[in-house]
């Protein structure tokens, strides 16, 4: 095990004025035996994505009976089988307008998204935006903005409003990700983060006055100092484990070229580019390029061959079949964009790395506009998380939240990948109840 | 360094505020029965700040502008009050993560472009190059009103080190020195409320806290935060060892608008405002009740008190009777009482003063929503959970926790029956004898409350039965909420309470045996002051028990012997 | 809350009687208007010529009245089919009106667009009132599907209701009409029904006065409206309006059927006028109300409401508009044109939904906000 002073040693080495960038070797000792994980345990880095569908499902037909563990997909769900034991379905929730106008399509994305309803032009940061703030910030891209059925709007915002830009089209992602810029980081120098030497060294500078405190309180507040004392040496331990190079990527493989290819909103062309992107983020996260991704499927002008009538139109205009008690051509939409979600997790799953995939080590957040959206309800949301983010999350359950708003959702995913909330959201939507059966 | 004080006082309320003091010191001194006779004090104590105290400080020495960005390590409730867990919890390996962050994310932002010229004293010589005497001169300046005491040389030079050696590796003076000032944020001495402690020349063989210690027991009663540079000054000058020292800066204190923070935290304690984190309401049951409508609530209770504590100086008890409080449109809603905004459509809802009439069920803070809503499940009232709430919080009577083996069945069977009300359902208490025991003590109470459903709207019926408001506590008799706020303000318990709660505050424990005598006479004082609250306040404020501690385990002489042997590093 | 009367004043503001009971024995009720859009029965025996097709259908029409060829029709249709952007087909239809044969905006101009002829609703059930007193024994007249009145007068029905958007229930709320009031209702002024008799549990003459308020419509986090808000009457003489009236089992009516005016909102129709009023409002037992409001009303104003939504609109909220425009002039039947005989008001029925309300009077010595 490493020896403190010598730590401090060679950090008090280095402060006089030393070189930014440090070329420090990679200390086995720190993998365990499988090469999977840093043996303090760290495991692999965990990865956030976020999957937008607009138009929501149909009442009635995605959600499960049972409550909790073991529960059973209802029928708009059943694609996704293969994953229920990795996934969680949560049901009941609502987004609140307070008294706000409803703008259908787009309220209740900027709820899921950012908890709130932007006031004038300044908006909250979505969350895929602070949870890359916490895991995003050492990899070449801080996420990566997917568009399936064209358009170069993401939903991913910073504060303040600025929106990332998102790629429409394959080719376009793979020339950004694996061009000539693409750096293999099996080979690259490491840099130690100045920011981390700094605190760091100025940890160590007041550790001696600090502990002063010791020699002046009674006994039974040392005991409690002492736990204090216990929480500051974990920071430093963090910090000196930030200051190494980290594990070698054993798994990372550069995909083939990727062919310049229609941008769709006609299906053909979103099935087709579902399994471009996917193959792309795939090797991506393998490859430590990003951490955070966000895929907006997008609904606006999406069409059958033959149809008439786009899926946002349908919603409003198909009447319900009497015999079936649903739209038919609008399920056939849903079915469509649950099965290329489905078809996007296949993809991902079947990319080995280490001692799994890379769907072991990722969230996927899936959300949606309204309940209903022939009604455009705002209640009743269905919402769905896969993935264990590399077992910080407790899955195979469906839970009920009915009534509460549904940024306990969000709440609860960040507070997952360590974002600092107490809690999400304003005014209705706020919460600082995170969905405890699910944070392990 | 400026403090920028959140309310400014015109000039006359400094003037009138002169000539209370005056005249204040003089009545303190004679109001108070005895302060020489010997006291047996207890511990000195060493208290965490709480998520307030520590927002108050930030708000306090950089300005109300500051973010935050984090998350606070829950406070722990013993004995009623947050203000004595303070000194039983510490800091978890998550609580600290937070605190760094949230010390990175304060000082990042008082040295950045839009803070720096105001918050610091001095510029560096050159923005990329340590300039130690600038940051000796933030650090210490910061440093005091932070540590609640002056740095000693080897804590300034530690930080002026520290701020040094980051710059050196960022290559930048501010991005150093923020460093360091975050470390001084999540440095012990910020977090914890020590008491540093020394024998006391006026009473041989007794121990008194140090100047420094009284500046901040004396502040973070009356204000709930650090103590201001004024304080700080009479502190170092020895003025709050001497009777009249102390009696000035109390009056000052109690003078200041910001006394207005010290009882609101108080108040926010005792009644367990907290809970509304976690509060839920059944939303199809109760689609008035919303997050608004909770804050709102919450506001208008405090603002009941302050009005009879604070703005009118009135007998304290009358929090449970009056018919004087503030609402806004939302809460109108609820209580069914018109209240218009003025100003255009849009304009944003407005508090405004609403006095209800004399024989509506509306009387005091117990049938507000903000205790009848907080102290009910999601889907009903409560009249058990109601009544323990009035025996914990109104006249801090302690109820046996439930058996683990309590089958709740026949009340929820019983609640199926369109017929019954909460009164007969709970008739179930009485029958069973070893419920009655407790159940007698808190049901009654809260069977007074019925007519207040589940998000604190009033009602006439049950289901198809009429409400009977009627019922008892310690003897006394009443037929409706009107009733049971009178019985409270009688009830001597609600005093023994009040005092209690306020001296354990200020000492951040509860009271040893052998203070007992100090708070009999805070109590007769109580009473002969009208029972009003400030006079309580001030009497504590000036009494030398909120000074004393016991013994130290170790003579302050034999500490030094054993830290100059210490080898624990 | 028959047990006490809250009559204690708000600190700071006059005493007067707010809702309380200042002469004996009156009662007076206020509701603040929570859903109002036109009453729609549809089901599927009320279109016999279909409803409409799809607007993507009805261009295609368009385009072969203003001269395209098969072919070009032929390949507007597949790439519609195949969800091909069809920009040249979407800037004729933007421009579809014509005056000397040249293209003009044909939601502004709409009788420079061609009358496709569309059929209207025929079908047996609509609701409202019999405003001329005619019509009662005509086998092609309507009859409300609640009362059963027969001859009822209800032509902005006929006019619109065979387009999908203006197609809905009393519950399941055409698209239109959801969508607008959905805009709207968080910002416009909310209107207020007031109803006072001398007991409005037993039958008997009460007095209705229907006004806007100053601020809009206040609702619980979820979107439901809320009870029991107060308003304020805007003292703006264009929106008070009072009528004699009855209450009979808990239903109030309007017997003295006047002219109502009440100030709107620019994205549906500056005001709401309406002729020969007539109401009919059920008292609800949890205080709510509900019930339908019918008369005569300008039907140029609701066209040029419905119109603002343009090209894009079209497609998303209501249908072909300039054809709104052609099946209200046919459907048109009162207040003929002096000169051109052609009528200018058209029978319409509305629903709606009221939650209870405080209310404070206008005060003449207010000052008007201004607009």
């Amino acid at each position: 095990m490493r020896n403190l002073t010598t730590r401090r040693r060679m950090l008090r080495g280095m402060l006089g004025g030393a070189a930014v960038s440090v070329g420090l070797p990679f200390l086995d000792c720190f993998l365990n035996t499988n090469g999977t994980a840093l043996a303090s345990g760290a495991p692999l880095p965990v990865v956030f994505g976020s999957w937008f569908q607009n138009l929501g499902l149909n009442p009635g037909r995605w959600k499960p009976s049972a409550v909790g563990k073991g529960y059973q997909n209802n029928v708009e769900l059943v694609v996704l089988d293969a994953y229920r034991e990795r996934m969680n379905v949560i049901s009941g929730t609502k987004y609140f307008l307070d008294g706000r106008p409803l703008e259908t399509h787009v309220s209740g994305v900027q709820i899921a998204t950012m908890g709130s309803i932007p006031a004038g032009v300044s908006s909250d940061p979505s969350l895929d935006t602070t949870i890359a703030d916490v895991i995003g910030d050492k990899t070449r891209f801080k996420s990566v903005e997917i568009s399936l059925s064209g358009g170069r709007q993401s939903l991913s915002r910073r504060k303040g409003g600025a929106i990332n830009p998102s790629e429409p089209s394959p080719a376009a992602l793979y020339a950004r990700v694996f061009g000539p810029e693409f750096k293999d980081p099996n080979a690259a120098e490491f840099t130690p983060d100045t920011q981390v030497l700094a605190r760091r060294s100025v940890l160590t500078a007041v550790a001696d006055e600090r502990r002063d405190i010791m020699k002046r309180v009674g006994a039974a507040d040392r005991a409690r100092l002492d736990e204090y004392f216990t929480a500051v040496r974990q920071i430093e331990q963090q910090l000196d484990l930030e200051m190494q190079k980290p594990a070698p990527l054993k798994d990372c493989s550069i995909p083939r070229a990727v062919p310049e290819a229609e941008v769709g909103r006609n299906v053909a062309a979103v099935e087709r580019n579902n399994k471009l992107f996917a193959e792309l983020l795939a090797h991506a996260v393998a490859c430590g390029q990003t951490r955070v991704f966000n895929v907006n499927f997008g609904t606006q002008g999406l069409r059958t061959p033959g149809g008439v009538r786009d899926w946002h139109s349908l919603t409003h205009e198909e009447p319900i079949d009497p015999k079936l008690g649903y739209q038919r051509d609008v399920t056939w939409f849903i079915n469509f964009a649950t099965g290329t979600f489905a078809r996007f997790l296949d993809t991902l799953d079947s990319y080995r790395e280490g001692g799994g995939t890379v769907l072991d080590r990722t969230l996927i957040l899936w959300q949606t506009d309204h309940g209903y959206a022939r009604t455009h309800t705002m209640d009743d949301l269905p919402i769905l998380t896969v993935g264990n983010a590399g077992g910080r999350i407790k899955t195979g359950m469906h839970l009920v939240a009915t009534g509460d708003p549904s940024t306990r959702v969000g709440l609860t995913v960040q507070q997952a990948f360590g974002v600092a909330l107490n809690s999400w959201g304003r005014l209705s939507n706020a919460t600082s109840k995170p969905l405890t059966e699910m944070l392990a | 360094m400026q403090v920028k004080s959140r309310l400014r006082a015109p000039m006359w309320v400094w003037g009138a505020a002169a000539v209370v003091a005056v005249g204040g010191i003089a009545a303190a001194v004679m109001s108070m029965r005895t302060s020489e006779e010997p006291i047996a004090s207890g511990p000195s104590v060493t208290r965490r700040l709480t998520a307030e105290q520590y927002q108050n400080i930030i708000q306090d020495v950089f300005g109300s502008d500051i973010d935050l960005g984090g998350r606070f390590e829950p406070d722990l409730r013993v004995d009623g009050l947050f203000a004595v867990g303070a000194s039983h919890v510490s800091v978890t390996a998550a609580g600290m993560e937070q605190y760094d962050a949230m010390g990175r994310a304060v000082a990042g932002q008082v040295v950045d472009a839009n803070h720096r010229d105001m918050l610091m004293p001095c510029k560096p010589a050159s923005a990329e190059q340590p300039d130690e005497q600038c940051a000796q001169e933030f650090l210490g300046k910061v440093g005091r009103l932070l540590h609640r005491r002056p740095l000693t040389d080897q804590q300034l030079q530690a930080y002026v080190t520290a701020a040094t050696q980051a710059t050196q590796i960022t290559k930048s003076f501010y991005d150093g020195v923020a460093l360091s000032l975050s470390a001084m944020l999540s440095a012990p001495d910020f977090l914890f409320r020590e008491e540093v402690v020394e024998p006391d020349p006026d009473h041989p063989g007794s121990y008194r806290l140090d100047a420094y210690s009284k500046a901040s027991q004396l502040s973070f009663f009356l204000w709930n935060s650090a103590p201001d540079s004024k304080l700080l000054a009479a502190a170092e000058e020895g003025e709050l060892h001497s009777k009249r020292g102390l009696a000035r800066q109390v009056e000052r204190m109690m003078g200041s608008p910001r006394l207005e923070s010290g009882m609101r935290a108080f108040f926010e304690d005792q009644l367990r405002f907290d809970e509304f984190e976690t509060l839920a309401k059944d939303s199809a049951l109760f689609p008035k009740f919303s997050a608004q409508v909770a804050d709102d609530a919450r506001e208008q209770t405090l603002r009941t008190i302050l009005d009879v504590v604070f703005t009118r100086d009135s007998d304290y008890r009358e929090i449970f009777t009056t018919k004087k409080t503030f609402l806004t449109p939302e809460l109108g809603s609820i209580y069914r009482v018109p209240i218009y905004n003025d100003g255009p459509n849009g304009s944003p809802d407005q508090w405004q003063p609403y006095e209800f009439a004399a024989d509506d069920p509306q009387t005091g803070i117990l049938t507000q929503i903000a205790f009848t809503a907080l102290h009910s499940p999601a889907g009903r009232g409560s009249p058990t959970i109601r009544g323990k709430a009035v025996r914990e919080i109104a006249l801090c009577q302690k109820v046996p926790a439930p058996p683990g083996d309590v089958d709740f069945t026949q009340f929820e069977l019983a609640s199926a029956s369109p017929t019954s009300t909460a009164r007969e359902r709970l008739g179930v208490h009485a029958s069973v004898p070893s419920c009655a025991g407790c159940h007698k003590i808190m049901d009654p109470i809260g069977l007074a409350l019925e007519n207040f459903d589940g998000s604190g709207e009033f009602r006439t019926m049950e289901g198809n039965a009429r409400i009977d408001p009627s019922g008892e506590i310690d003897g006394i008799k009443y037929e409706d909420a009107n009733g049971l706020g009178n019985a409270i303000y009688r009830n001597p318990a609600a005093v023994s309470c009040i005092v209690d709660r306020l001296s354990a505050r200020a000492l951040g424990r509860t009271t040893s045996s052998g203070e007992r005598g100090w708070l009999k006479d805070l109590k007769d004082d109580f009473a002969d002051n009208g029972y009003r609250l400030s006079a309580l306040m001030r009497e504590i404020a000036l009494s030398r028990a909120l000074y004393s501690v016991s013994a130290p385990a170790r003579e302050p002489a034999q500490q030094q012997v054993a830290a100059a042997s210490s080898a624990d590093r | 809350m028959a047990a006490f009367t809250r009559c204690s004043a708000p600190l700071l503001f006059a005493v007067a009687a707010f809702g309380c009971a200042s002469q004996a024995g009156a009662e007076t009720r206020h509701y603040a208007v929570s859903w109002f859009a036109q009453a729609t029965y549809s089901n599927d025996h009320d279109c016999s010529h279909g409803v409409h097709p799809e607007v993507e259908q009805i261009y295609l029409r368009y385009a072969e009245r203003l001269g395209a060829t098969p072919a070009q029709i032929a390949t507007w249709r597949r790439k519609q089919m195949e969800g091909e952007d069809v920009r040249d087909l979407d800037e004729l239809m933007m421009n579809r009106g014509r005056i000397d044969g040249q293209p003009v905006n044909p939601y502004t101009q709409p009788a420079a667009v061609v009358d496709l002829q569309m059929p209207g609703l025929d079908g047996k059930y609509a609701f409202g009132f019999n405003l001329d007193g005619k019509g009662a024994d005509d086998p092609n007249a309507f009859e409300d599907p609640e009362t059963h009145e027969r001859g009822v007068d209800h032509q902005l029905y006929r006019a619109l209701g065979c387009t999908r958007a203006f197609r809905g229930s009393l519950e399941s709320r055409p698209t239109y009409y959801a969508w607008a009031w959905g805009q709207l209702k968080d910002s416009q002024p909310a209107w207020v029904i007031t109803v006072s008799g001398d007991d409005l549990s037993k039958d008997g003459p009460v007095s209705v006065s229907i006004e806007r308020a100053l601020e809009y419509l206040r609702s619980n986090s979820d979107g439901t409206p809320r009870f029991d808000m107060a308003y304020r009457i805007d003292p703006d003489p264009r929106s008070r309006n009072t009528y004699r009236g009855e209450v009979k089992n808990g239903v109030v009516s309007i017997t003295e059927h006047g002219k109502l005016r009440l100030l709107q909102n620019p994205l549906v129709a500056p005001e709401l006028e309406l002729s020969n009023v007539h109401l009919r409002l059920a008292l609800k037992p949890d205080r709510s109300a509900r019930g339908f409001m019918g008369g005569y009303q300008p039907w140029h104003p609701i066209y040029f409401g419905i119109a603002g939504v343009g090209f894009g609109g079209e497609q998303q909220v209501t249908g072909d508009v300039p054809g709104f425009y052609h099946l209200m002039k046919r459907y048109a039947d009162a207040d003929p044109d002096p000169v051109t005989g052609q009528n200018r008001a058209i029978s319409v029925t509305y629903y709606l939904e009221a939650v209870p309300a405080f209310v404070r009077p206008a005060d003449a010595t207010q000052q008007l906000t201004s607009r």
